[in-house]
Order: structure tokens, then sequence, then C-alpha cells
């Protein structure tokens, strides 16, 4: 009888180690909305190396979803609307070429124009792109994109420009 | 180089004496002296002074003899000087003395060596301008050791004009051109150069000075109809802008050219002058690379569809009217902020006016399509209709009022559409001709406009004489080229590029007109927002103030500007300016017609 109970005992602590062991090999992969949500909570930058680290990762960091969610939460004015204003601001964004582009474009060279003359305000990145955050509205970005993306309609243009100065003078599209 | 060495064994022979002969040199130095004696009869007769080397004469060159030692430490001078300004870059420098220094006598070696060394070390010399012929000497005394004593007073009386201050390098070539006589003095400028090693020192803050006082004097000898003055400051305007670096040099070349063609100008024919380019297309690209280059039109564009997406609040039917379209920058924004605006885009009416184009008469249906397609892919719903027009002054309130085929005679069954009436940098223009800005702004009233947007130059160049309209123009240019400059200097390139060099060109054609043309040509009629805000009293509008979000909005574009510290947004009495420090350049006003009572032009055309 000791035997057999001993055996079920062993049995069932193997059981647990198991279970244990699946519990610890739970990944972040396993859930990709989750994995989606946290990366929409990283920096523009940061979110475009983690781009780098996998395929899934990749696939997940180019959902418009997750850039939207980046650029909600450095632009000021972004996401506090309603469900329906948020609804037709996303339709128009998509329309004009997608949160990516918007950020790729836009946020991200305006924040790091701002973040370099705020200049010697030392610290972390965070700090800086909040910082200018709180100046940045999305509806100049979005007027500066659809600009932008006016420009590149007709095909006629050599290169737009309407952004170049937001950046060194490099062609950057 | 070779010269040197030549000189240098010249030199020694000199200093061995005269007789000497190289040994073993050959039959060509014994026959040297007969052939000195018989070289010196003929062509060397008139040469005052010494004998001429016969060797440097063979090669075209008049040397003396006696001067070889001073020659020879010459040239290695200007080796050195033409060494070192070259390591420097100094472009400007050489080829001003390749293209516009004059040598009168270039094979009389000393006097020229002499001309191009003290060129190159003072470029040009920094001296303050002669006061007529009097205390000639008062300068002589300047304290750079590299410069060589100024020329001869006598030298300076009998050949320069009384009445035209002379620049030193006019001076100069006078020296050059009269050097038999003043053979002494050249000899003296030698030994007192060849003293001091060659040291380039620019005053350019001095010069830069002088040449603004060169400028303003050349205006007033224009204004006085002093042209053999003004032609002789216009010269030296263009010498002098060359010790400038960036903004002033490009503003001062602009102005000096701008000035030489009214100088110069022949009896004006239609379409000369100033607008050699009389393409639309080529207009329009400038315009296109001075949007990019600095935050002007960006500024103007931003304010103004701000004040329009404020007045177009709560309509459902809108129609704005751009008084010049171009490439229509300014809508795509616009067109955006109405997608996104709460309570969703109302319909979308754009009237577009451009000017005509000779070759292709299609742009403004061209950007009528692309908005179009914009429109669509937002989902606003989106009607254009262009009208090409040579002047504002030809339109007509009915080409603009609502021509719906449905809801007949204005489209009563309907909301009626609201009006805006936008204009960048075009109401100025009108001015030229007379009665044609009442006109315009009569038919802008007639439209019944719920707002007038229009932004203009903060500048005075319009009233008063000739010289006060230059005075106020080179303020107003040398900031505007400043401001180009500081956003290139900020962005940390060398220079802003093509976008930059095009965006000044566009600023040059400005100048151009503001300074060389008059009467009807004369289109670059600038005013200040006081002389607008008068304009548009009497012409039956009232201000309307322009809100904070537009502030906020331009104050923050600006931020994103490379060398955005330097441009400063203000507010005027509900009015927003962008200037650069503290000089502001473009202001944006918006207006609405004062009395809304029954006006029988509008009653009638709405019929």
């Amino acid at each position: 009888m000791l035997t057999r109970e001993e055996g079920e005992e062993e049995q069932e602590e193997e059981e647990e180690e198991e279970a244990k062991g699946r519990r610890r090999a739970f990944s972040v992969n396993d859930n990709v909305d989750l994995l989606a949500e946290i990366l929409g909570r990283l920096d523009g930058r940061s979110l475009a190396v983690a781009g780098c680290v996998c395929r899934l990762w990749n696939a997940v960091g180019r959902r418009d979803s997750v850039w939207e969610a980046v650029c909600h939460r450095h632009v000021a004015g972004g996401g506090s609307s309603a469900a329906d204003g948020g609804c037709s601001t996303r339709s128009v964004v998509a329309a004009l070429g997608g949160y990516r582009r918007l950020y790729r474009l836009c946020i991200g060279p305006a924040l790091d124009r701002l973040a370099g003359s705020a200049g010697g305000r030392g610290s972390t990145t965070t700090t800086a792109e909040a910082a200018a955050a709180h100046h940045l509205s999305l509806s100049l970005s979005l007027s500066l994109f659809s600009i932008d993306c006016y420009e590149r309609l007709g095909g006629r243009q050599q290169r737009p420009a309407s952004l170049l100065f937001l950046c060194k003078p490099v062609d950057v599209s | 180089g070779h010269s040197d060495r030549y000189f240098k064994k010249k030199k020694e022979k000199m200093k061995r004496g005269h007789q000497d002969t190289l040994h073993g040199g050959g039959g060509w130095y014994a026959v040297a002296p007969e052939m000195e004696r018989g070289k010196r009869k003929t062509t060397m007769g008139a040469e005052e002074g010494g004998e001429v080397d016969e060797l440097l004469a063979a090669l075209g060159y008049k040397v003396r003899s006696s001067d070889m030692a001073d020659v020879a430490h010459k040239l290695e001078q200007l080796e050195m000087a033409m060494v070192s300004s070259a390591a420097t870059n100094d472009d400007a420098l050489l080829s001003h003395l390749a293209s516009d220094t004059v040598h009168y006598n270039p094979s009389d070696l000393s006097t020229w060596v002499d001309n191009i060394l003290s060129e190159l070390n003072a470029p040009p010399p920094p001296l303050p301008t002669p006061p007529p012929l009097t205390s000639a000497d008062a300068y002589d005394l300047k304290p750079l050791p590299a410069l060589p004593a100024p020329a001869d007073p006598l030298v300076l009386g009998s050949d320069l004009q009384s009445e035209v201050t002379p620049s030193p390098r006019d001076r100069k070539r006078m020296k050059v051109c009269s050097s038999p006589p003043s053979s002494s003095t050249t000899t003296d400028t030698a030994t007192s150069a060849a003293a001091a090693m060659p040291v380039v020192v620019v005053d350019s803050q001095e010069a830069g000075i002088r040449l603004v006082h060169a400028l303003l004097a050349c205006a007033e000898a224009v204004q006085q109809d002093n042209l053999k003055a003004a032609d002789a400051l216009v010269k030296q305007i263009s010498v002098l802008a060359t010790s400038q670096g960036g903004a002033m040099r490009k503003v001062a070349g602009y102005f000096a050219e701008a000035l030489a063609r009214r100088i110069y100008r022949p009896q004006p024919r239609g379409g000369v002058g100033c607008c050699s380019f009389d393409s639309v297309a080529f207009d329009d690209m400038l315009h296109m690379h001075f949007y990019e280059s600095c935050p002007f039109l960006k500024f103007a564009h931003f304010t103004a569809n701000q004040a329009i997406l404020e007045a177009f609040a709560g309509c459902r039917r809108v129609h704005v009217v751009d008084f010049g379209m171009r490439q229509g920058m300014q809508w795509p924004a616009l067109l955006q902020a109405l997608a996104l605006r709460p309570g969703g885009p109302p319909s979308f009416r754009l009237t577009g006016i451009g000017p005509p184009q000779p070759d292709n008469s299609d742009a403004l249906q061209d950007v009528g399509w692309k908005l179009a397609q914009l429109a669509e892919s937002i989902r606003v719903d989106f009607r254009y209709r262009g009208f090409v027009a040579a002047s504002l002054a030809d339109l007509e309130p009915y080409m603009l009022l609502d021509q719906d085929a449905d809801g007949g005679g204005g489209g009563k069954d309907e909301e009626p559409e609201v009006v805006a009436v936008n204009s960048v940098f075009e109401l100025h223009r009108l001015l030229a001709r007379p009665g044609a800005l009442d006109k315009v702004l009569g038919t802008v009233r007639a439209v019944r406009p719920r707002i007038v947007t229009v932004v203009e130059q903060e500048a005075n160049h319009n009233e008063g004489t000739f010289q006060e309209r230059f005075t106020e123009a080179l303020h107003y240019y040398s900031t505007m080229f400043d401001s180009l400059e500081g956003g290139a200097a900020a962005a940390g390139a060398d220079d802003g590029g093509p976008d930059q060099a095009l965006s000044e060109v566009y600023l040059g054609r400005q100048i151009c007109n503001v300074v060389a043309c008059e009467g009807a040509e004369r289109t670059e009629r600038h005013e200040t927002l006081a002389q607008w805000r008068g304009r548009m009293d009497r012409a039956g509008f009232e201000p309307v103030p322009i809100g904070s979000n537009a502030f906020k909005q331009a104050s923050m574009l600006l931020a994103l500007f490379a060398g955005g510290d330097g441009y400063r947004v203000e507010e005027k009495d509900g009015c927003l300016t962008l200037g650069w420090h503290t000089r502001p350049l473009i202001a944006t006003s918006a207006w609405r017609v004062a009395a809304p009572a029954e006006d029988p032009l509008s009653a009638s055309a709405a019929r």
C-alpha cells in the first residue's frame, strides 16, 4: 500500500512539476493581443527596434493599431476622443496612409526636433518626449501628414518635400 | 615657382655686378652688352630711370634692372599670398582678381605685381571712405601692416571727379594706369609692402556699415536723378558686397542689381524689367521652394485655415474662394480638419483663381483634380471650380456664387452655402492699378462671405518717396534673408541647399520689382497691417479676431522648424504676425462684412 501511495504521490509530484514547467514556459508570444498591448506602450524608436526581434514581433509591431496607441500616447489631444470621433480619425488616418506612416513621417521627426531643441535637458528620452508631447498636437501632425499625402498624389512630384523641414536635408522617403 | 628661382639668380647676378657674365654661358651672354645697348635704343627709349632687364624684355616684361631685387621679393610674396588665399577657399577674391581688377599695364611687371599684391593683401582694403580730396592723408596712418601706403594725393586729385567719393580700389586703378610718372611712389609702396608680411585683415563689420551707406547713398542719388553718381555707387556696392558673408552679401547683390536695372533701364517696354522669366511655371516653382524652405507660407496657411475652420463651425455647406490657387498647398490641411471636426465634414466647394498659363492651361484643373482625389479618400464631399483671370479685378460676383443645377436660383431648399474668401499675398498687387482693389473688395462684399482671410507682408513698400521705399525694403529683405540663413544654420547645413537658393531668387525678384519698377509694373506694393486695416475699414469690413488656437498651432509649427527660436509669433489686435526676432514680416488678419444690411448688388446677383 505504501508503495502505491508513494507511487501516486510521485506521479502527482511529477504532474505538478510538469504543470509548473508549463506555467514557467508561458511566453508573451503565446498571446498576440497581449503582445500588441504591451508593444503599444513603447515609444516609437523602441517599437521599431522591437520589430527586429523576431518575425512574430515584426508582424505585430507593424499593426496600425499598435502605432495608433503609440501616436496617441505621444501627442496631446489624442486618445481622449469619443468612440465615434476615434473611429472617424482612424478612417481618415488610414486613408492618408496609416498611423505607422504618420509616426514615421510626422510625429517621430517632430518629437526628435522638439527634443533636440529642448536641448540639454539631459535625462531620459521619455521625459524629453513627454515634455514635447505637451505641445505637439494631433491636429497639427495630421495637417502636415495630409499635406505630404497630397504632395504624393499625381505622381508628378519628384520628391514630396513639404516635410523635409522636419529633418536634415536628406531624402528620407 | 620658376620665376622665383630665375629672379633669385638674377638677384645674385646683380649683386655680383652688372658686367658679370655667366662663365661658360655661351655666345648669348657674350653679345649681351651689345644687344642691351641696341635694345635700349629701340624699345626702351621712352623708359625713364634705369635700363630694362633684357632677358625679361624678351619675354615681354619691362623690369628696370635696378628694381630686380624688389620685384623678385614681390613675386615671392605674391606666390605666398595666392597660396594662402587659395587655401582659405576665397574664390570670390580670386575671381575678382581674374575678372574685375583692371590692369592697365601688365608688361610693367613691377607695378603689376604690386597691384595684385596689394589687392591680395587687403581684399578689399577696409579703409574709411575718403572724404573728397582734402584730408587724404588722414587714413595713411591706418595701422594695418599689410596695406601699402595709399596712393599719391596728386594722382587722386588729377584723375577723379570731385562729386564721387572714390573707393580705395578706384584709386589703385588710377595709380596703375599712370604708372610711369608715379614710378617713385611705386617703389615706395613696393618697399613698404615688402617690409611687412602679407596679413589678411578684413574688418567686415566696418565694410558692412559702408555697404549699407553706399546702398542708401545710391538710392538717394537715384532719387535726385544723379545717375552718374548712382552708377559709380552701384559699382562700389558690388565690390563692398564681396567683403560680406552670407545674407548681407546676397541682399546687397540683389539690391545692387535692382538699382542697376533702374539706372540703366531702357524706355519701359511691355513686360520688361525684373520679371525676365515671365513664365508662370517658373514662378510657381520658386513659390514651392519658398514654401518648403521657410515657415512663412506654412504659417499663412495654418493661421488662415484655423480662422476659416472656426468660421465654418456648424455649417453644412461651405465654399472657399482662393485668390491665388497655385499648387493648392493650403487646402489638404483644411480638408483633413473638416473631415475630423465634431459632427462630420460639410459639403465642401472650392473655387480657385489663377493667372493665365500660356503653355499649360490645365494647371488649375490639375490641382483641383489632386484635391478631389484627396477629398475622396478622406470622404469629404468635394466640388471644384477653377477660374483663369489675369487680374483679380476681372472677377464678377456671379462667377463666385453658387450655381447648383438643383435647387435652382441659389439653392433655397438646402442650407445656403457659407463662403470664405482667402487671399495670401495677392491683394497688394491690386494697388498697382487705381480702382482695382476697390472693385475686388466690392466683389468680395457682394458674395457675402462669413470670413475673409488676408495674409500680407508687413512692410510699407508703397508709400513715400523712392528713397523711403528703398530704405524700408532694405531693412525688410535683410531680415528675410537673415531668417533664411538662420534656418539653414540651425539645421546644421552649410547652406539650405537648392531650397534656400531658390527662395532667395524668389525674394530677389520681389526686391527687383520694388526697387526697379514703377507704375503698373510695380506689383509688389506691400503695405503694413495698419494700412490694410484702414483699407478694409473703408471698404466696409470689420475685423474678426483670430483665436488662440491659431496662435498655439502657429507657435507649435515654428517650434518644429530648425532655427525656430529666431521666429516669433505675435498677436496684434486680433491679428497674428510672424517675424524674425523683433521684426514682424508677415501678418494674417481676418475680416467679415461690417454691415450685413441689404446690399442691392448682392440681392440682384443672387437672382
